[in-house]
């Protein structure tokens, strides 16, 4: 499940009203989450769970379901 | 006589047999290295492969992959039988697959494109395009069948390919790549052996290329800049390059630097928005162990140069070892193969202060104090073997610091679109090229400022407003044809974006959020990221002369009300 918080962060960088977030959405399906922006949605994240994420951990992220729990793993 | 490619390749592999060609780059599996005699031989497998499969000297193949350690051999297998490749754009996740295969569908009723190279998973995409009933696609070739246990093709028969390759003349078409844009529109650029080693060799004189280089890049291969400057100039010199997949670059930036780093590289050309995307991406800590001082040539192209992006580079990355002398710039096109011009090596591009009110009327002045003027980035001087002038609008031909078409002639110029003969007759004149920019000449360098067409360029990519405004038109609640999309600069991000104004008679705010909604939606279908969507109200967009919406007016509407602003504009 995807936190309101991760969602908050996500929808703040994109600057988007709403979006419904599933654990499979991609960033291919909200609108503003282009290549570009996907590093401004991550560094955002860092920011504010006060994390760090690896190369190789953003390069293996396939959905929003994997950042959350890339997030999870780090704050646990 | 004049070689083909195919035997510069064959002549480098047998002088550097074990010297690396190619280092294919992935952030998480280790890197794969070509040397060039491996390279050569599985080239050679891969054009038997193809031979057997079904490619005929003459044919275009397409080649639609991700980064993947066979795209090389295949790329040179094709051209090992005398068959034509074309690097096509692997579809992003957000285009919608039926875009994808219209688009597709588009460029094999232009281009001709016989044969599709690509991987099992678009297959579902591309089969019903083959026998099509507008479509010259022949068939398919599968990576996953052309590739087996990890060896690429089948038993090598070179004779075969070079009895094939006998009927092929160094002025024949050796690739096509197709100028970049987003549907429908993009122009399938033909150039022959001639033309792209000629162009290596005059090219590689103007940045003073050496054995001592290396190139580095995370360039998408169907881009000419990715294409020409990062592999077939390395390859036909036998310079190594590094390459990097465009994907992983762009999810880690600093992936570019940790190679640069690591191999040494001396070379490296980017788009400008890749100048701030790097600075403002990459923190220190990303940093700790990289140096940048290996690099002799950071070269930016493919967007306009942007003074405030090399600055910011530099000021960012100086610590590491960028120089300013290494912060270089190129004005380059499909058309001419790649590079028109180029700044000097161990030189920082140019700059100058005009005056801005001057340049609107065409004039090239030096601005009274900074902050004032305009300052302009130049692009440096024409390359050998490439002429260029500035005209008029009758076509003459203006002295220096007057502002008109950049037009260009080189040794290296395609020969016309192909089967395109009415957009061949629009840019090409007497050996001229109309490039649909506009510039100036000012003592012995070339300043770019501006298009005579509409164009958008967002992050290296050309974007056509009449695509987008196509795309908007359909959605449901936009009143018909009254759409304009234009590009607004964004300093920050040292790049365009794309913005929308279209009319609705909606009124509420919750429709209107729907609506906006999916308008971004109709861009992303189309991989094109909309950053701002003004709604407005009937009979708000001025026409044109012509009737219809005009972009530049409108455009100077809606920022003088919303400068860089966000959101609706209801008045």
């Amino acid at each position: 499940m995807i936190s309101e918080r991760l969602k908050q962060v996500i929808l703040k960088t994109l600057e988007l009203d709403d979006f419904d977030f599933r654990e499979e959405t991609i960033a291919g399906d909200v609108p503003g989450w282009d290549s570009l922006s996907h590093v401004k949605v991550l560094m955002a994240a860092e920011a504010e769970y006060g994390v760090r994420f690896k190369t190789v951990e953003v390069l293996r992220l396939r959905n929003v379901g994997d950042l959350q729990s890339l997030v999870d793993r780090k704050v646990g | 006589m004049s070689p083909l490619m195919w035997d510069v390749w064959e002549r480098k592999a047998r002088e550097q047999p074990v010297r690396e060609a190619i280092v294919h780059w992935d952030a998480i599996e280790a890197p794969h290295v070509w040397t060039r005699s491996a390279l050569l031989d599985a080239a050679l497998r891969a054009g038997t492969w193809l031979a057997e499969a079904g490619l005929d000297t003459g044919e275009v193949c397409a080649l639609v992959l991700r980064h993947h350690r066979a795209f090389y051999p295949v790329y040179m297998g094709v051209s090992s039988l005398g068959a034509i490749p074309a690097v096509l754009a692997y579809p992003n996740p957000r285009l919608h697959p039926e875009k994808f295969a219209h688009g597709l569908l588009g460029m094999a009723e232009r281009s001709g494109l016989d044969w599709i190279f690509t991987t099992r998973d678009l297959e579902p995409s591309i089969r019903p395009l083959v026998v099509h009933g507008k479509s010259s696609i022949k068939g398919i070739f599968l990576l996953e069948e052309c590739e087996r246990g990890g060896v690429i093709g089948s038993e090598p028969r070179p004779d075969l390919l070079e009895r094939k390759r006998t009927a092929v003349r160094p002025s024949d078409p050796f690739l096509v790549q197709h100028s970049s844009g987003t549907t429908g529109l993009q122009k399938p650029v033909a150039l022959s052996h001639t033309a792209v080693l000629e162009h290596v060799e005059r090219y590689a004189e103007a940045i003073r290329l050496s054995d001592a280089d290396k190139v580095a890049s995370w360039l998408p291969l169907y881009h000419d800049m990715g294409l020409i400057a990062a592999l077939h100039l390395p390859m036909a010199r036998g310079v190594p390059l590094i390459q990097i997949d465009p994907f992983q670059w762009v999810t880690a930036p600093v992936l570019l630097f940790n190679v640069i780093s690591e191999v040494g590289a001396t070379l490296c050309w980017l788009p400008n928005f890749a100048y701030n995307f790097m600075a403002d991406r990459i923190r220190d800590e990303d940093m700790e162990g990289v140096r940048l001082d290996s690099v002799r040539m950071f070269i930016n192209c493919s967007e306009p140069v942007r003074a405030d992006s090399h600055d910011k580079f530099y000021a960012r990355f100086s610590p590491f070892g960028v120089r300013r002398d290494g912060l270089a710039a190129c004005y380059a096109m499909a058309e001419t193969t790649f590079a028109a011009t180029q700044t000097e090596p161990d030189a920082q591009a140019t700059r100058m202060i005009v005056d801005r009110e001057a340049i609107a009327r065409g004039i090239v002045a030096l601005a009274g104090e900074e902050g004032s003027g305009r300052v302009c980035v130049s692009s440096g001087k024409a390359i050998p073997g490439c002429e260029l002038k500035i005209v008029d609008e009758a076509g003459d031909t203006l002295p220096g610091d007057r502002v008109g078409e950049i037009m260009v002639a080189s040794v290296s110029l395609f020969d016309g679109y192909r089967n395109y003969p009415e957009k061949t007759a629009d840019v090409l004149s007497d050996g001229w090229y109309a490039t649909g920019d506009y510039g100036f000449l000012h003592e012995g360098n070339w300043y770019v400022i501006g298009r005579k067409k509409d164009i958008i360029i967002s992050a290296g990519k050309n974007i056509y407003p009449e695509d987008v405004e196509d795309a908007v038109n359909q959605v449901e609640g936009v009143l018909p044809g009254r759409v304009v999309a234009f590009g607004s600069e964004d300093p920050a991000e040292g790049t365009e974006h794309v913005c929308v104004v279209a009319e609705t008679a909606f009124d509420g705010e919750p429709e209107k959020k729907r609506l906006r909604m999916n308008i971004l939606r109709a861009g992303m279908a189309m991989d094109v990221t909309i950053s701002r969507v003004y709604l407005v109200p009937p009979r708000w967009l001025i026409k044109s002369s012509a009737g219809k919406p005009s972009r530049k007016a409108n455009r100077e509407r809606v920022l003088a009300m919303a400068p860089g602003g966000s959101g609706d504009r209801t008045e």
